[in-house]
């Protein structure tokens, strides 16, 4: 789909080495991780995960956008595209140490204090030190500036209780960045602070929330009396909403690309079924994966023109487009791919074991809702891109 | 792979928008579909001769601009954008398809193309045949062929340039007023060869259509955006009420994904021809389609005065339904696309 062909000259040779370097390294006790942990199978081979995870770090895989001078290597924005779609075509696993690469990190490099960054980014860089995000609760989800997680300062340390849900990885996590209140008398936006809070100790107990994929990725995080330092505090207390939107700005850019490479590939095994078991013959299943492949073309095509332009030329409002294209794609992409199956499709083996499709199929529900459901996605760009009025 | 403006097509733009928005409004629009032959003279008079448009895809030597097909498509989507009453569409697409084919037909046909003396129309769908040198057959609903002192006609698989004056040309009443149609029949028409495949012929048109499609589907957006904002019920501007907002939301999705596919068939068109005949139709269906899809939100969210003869909506609503049933139906091009891509 392009993308290779139209490398220019040192970014071909950047492809080649990322591949070389994949090739290399998803090899031994790597070997069996191709093509594991992604939609629906988030639960599967976290240890060896983990221990990828520090094997990117050692090729200095990880971050690398980010400044030099903050142990990034500060590759071009179409670098980092082709080190997202190789990474994705080589099957590697699904990443662990996302949300502290790509959340956590550029919200330091943004907000951070230069004790904060020396101190943070390099377990990140490294694959040493794993984060999950402690936003959402129970009654604070597409309306998260409604928190009521609070934190107190008293004697060096902040005391926090609450508790958090719909926390991905928290049962494998080093650090929880956390949303907590800290002036009581303050409301909604005003008065948040944004935490860096260790997750072992005595006062955090997670608990993972099977899924309707029977898996657990999420988990609901409790904080009883849970410590932070002072200094573990990003941004001025009480200014944590900044810092949060800043995180939120940074979701879902450059790692588009490798997503779509992932697209393409559950796509390629549709229609290897539909041609394996004659669905393919059939006039409204043909329709439907022809569709499917346009849909792709299209969802990269926006992706490119819409992320690849310069920040702070446009609104602001390019995830949210991109996101509201690829979200209901997919979903109608694991809709198609238990269609094809017809109704073997509807089979399990033990324990509930479910295929690539009918996973794909379960899964698929929750990508309109996490990371701001389409509701929350159409409110930003009525508002934003259009300028229509508040309700 | 390139999907926004270079400096000098920025500009393009810019003159181009600016031209056309100062001078074709919905009036003059309808003045012109009124009109005994659907175009607006003088319109097309300026648009050839002071801005030089119609010189843009034909080489200097044979009085061009020498620029090319990535600035047609600038001008297309703003030409789009207004549903400017004039033939560019199948003049510029001619113009490129002869610039890059045979010496013998681009000297025959060109200076005229470029200076705005002669018109173009593209009979590409029709049941020809060529034989000796001539064609014979017929091609229905011909955009712009009443008007077209050349057309440039598929027989079978071969592209070739015939004389109007050598053909039977009958005007036809259109759905969509604002872009006139002929049924064209050859007996034995003389005809020259292009040199281009007919199928790379249909397929630039199909980017010249999604092209001028997104320009039409902003325009439907922002003018439903901008009503809106203004229109008052239940004292409030109803643009407050989520359920609008949301619609018009989807929208923008869907006109932005246009955008960039119709871009990417552009680039594809300019740097990777070959490629052309996934992405063409690829474009023109989504382009289409989403087009299709804005105009009927529209006249919906307009409410009653969207259904008015007086108001624009179905001028563009009407577009939207020619664009996407020439040059291959939805269907037809999901077909054809699957088949190409090596899919079904």
């Amino acid at each position: 789909m392009g993308g290779q062909d139209n490398d220019a000259a040192g970014d071909a040779a950047f492809r080649d080495e990322i591949r070389s370097w994949l090739a290399a390294n998803l090899t031994g006790e790597f070997a069996a991780l191709v093509g594991k942990g992604g939609p629906g199978r988030e639960h599967e081979f976290v240890p060896e995960r983990i221990a990828w995870e520090r094997r990117l770090g050692e090729g200095r895989w990880i971050g690398i956008g980010w400044p030099q001078q903050d142990g990034g290597r500060e590759l071009s924005w179409q670098q980092q595209v082709i080190f997202h779609e190789e990474y994705a075509r080589a099957g590697a696993p699904a990443r662990v140490g996302h949300i502290g690469e790509q959340l956590l990190g550029p919200t330091l490099l943004m907000c951070g204090t230069p004790q904060q960054r020396a101190r943070f980014l390099p377990g990140i860089l490294t694959g040493t030190e794993l984060w999950c995000q402690g936003y959402s609760e129970p009654e604070a989800g597409s309306d998260l500036a409604a928190v009521k997680t609070r934190a107190v300062l008293r004697e060096g340390q902040w005391h926090i209780h609450g508790q958090k849900v719909w926390t991905s990885l928290a049962q494998f996590s080093d650090w929880c960045f956390v949303l907590a209140r800290t002036d009581p008398g303050e409301q909604r936006h005003r008065g948040l602070s944004y935490l860096l809070v260790p997750m072992d100790q005595p006062g955090v107990d997670v608990r993972p929330i099977v899924q309707l994929t029977g898996t657990s990725e999420f988990n609901e995080v409790f904080f009883d009396d849970a410590r932070a330092a002072e200094a573990d505090v990003v941004g001025a207390p009480g200014d944590g909403w900044r810092v949060a939107m800043s995180t939120l700005a940074v979701e879902r850019g450059v790692s588009t690309f490798g997503q779509q490479q992932g697209f393409a590939r559950e796509f390629e095994a549709v229609l290897a079924q539909a041609r394996a078991n004659g669905g393919i013959a059939d006039p409204d299943l043909a329709a439907r994966l022809v569709d499917a492949w346009i849909g792709l073309r299209v969802l990269r095509y926006t992706a490119q023109a819409t992320l690849g332009v310069p920040a702070g030329t446009t609104p602001g409002t390019e995830a949210n487009i991109v996101k509201l294209l690829w979200a209901p794609w997919h979903q109608r992409l694991g809709e198609l791919a238990v269609d094809v199956l017809g109704a073997a499709g509807t089979e399990v083996g033990p324990d509930y074991d479910l295929s690539d499709a009918q996973r794909l199929f379960l899964y698929t529900r929750s990508d309109t809702i996490y990371g701001g459901s389409n509701e929350i996605q159409r409110n930003v760009i009525a508002e934003r891109l259009l300028g229509l009025p508040r309700g | 792979m390139e999907f926004t403006d270079s400096p000098d097509q920025a500009e393009l733009r810019e003159v181009v928008r600016d031209f056309l928005g100062r001078h074709v409004t919905p009036e003059r629009v309808r003045a012109a579909a009124a009109g005994s032959d659907g175009y607006d003279a003088a319109l097309w008079m300026r648009l050839c001769g002071e801005l030089g448009l119609t010189a843009l895809p034909v080489p200097e030597a044979l009085g061009g601009a020498g620029a090319g097909f990535a600035e047609v498509a600038v001008v297309l989507e703003e030409t789009g954008r207004v549903l400017a009453p004039v033939p560019y569409l199948s003049g510029a697409v001619a113009a490129t398809l002869l610039a890059c084919g045979e010496p013998d037909a681009a000297r025959q046909f060109l200076p005229g193309l470029a200076d705005g003396t002669a018109k173009a129309a593209l009979a590409l769908d029709g049941e020809v045949t060529l034989e000796d040198g001539t064609v014979s057959g017929t091609a229905r609903n011909v955009a712009d062929g009443a008007a077209a002192d050349v057309l440039l006609v598929r027989a079978v698989d071969t592209l070739v340039a015939v004389r109007a004056a050598d053909a039977d040309v009958e005007a036809v009443g259109t759905l969509d007023q604002t872009r006139p149609q002929a049924n064209v029949t050859f007996r034995a028409s003389p005809a020259i060869t292009v040199g281009v495949p007919a199928d790379l012929a249909q397929d630039l048109l199909r980017t010249a259509l999604a092209v001028e499609a997104v320009g039409a589907a902003d325009h439907c957006l922002a003018a439903t955006v901008a009503y809106l904002k203004e229109r008052v019920q239940f004292g409030r501007p109803i643009g407050q009420f989520q359920a609008l907002k949301h619609r018009c939301a989807g929208l923008a999705v869907e006109v932005e994904s246009a955008r960039a596919t119709a871009r990417a068939a552009v680039w594809t068109a300019v740097h990777d021809p070959d490629s052309l005949a996934v992405v063409g139709p690829l474009a023109k269906r989504h382009c289409a389609d989403v087009f299709m899809h804005v105009t009927a939100e529209m006249i919906q969210l307009h409410g009653g005065i969207g259904f008015t003869w007086e108001h624009e909506a179905h001028l563009y609503f009407k577009r939207a339904k020619s664009t996407q049933l020439t040059a291959g139906t939805p269907a037809q091009l999901r077909r054809l696309v699957g088949e190409r891509a090596g899919l079904i």
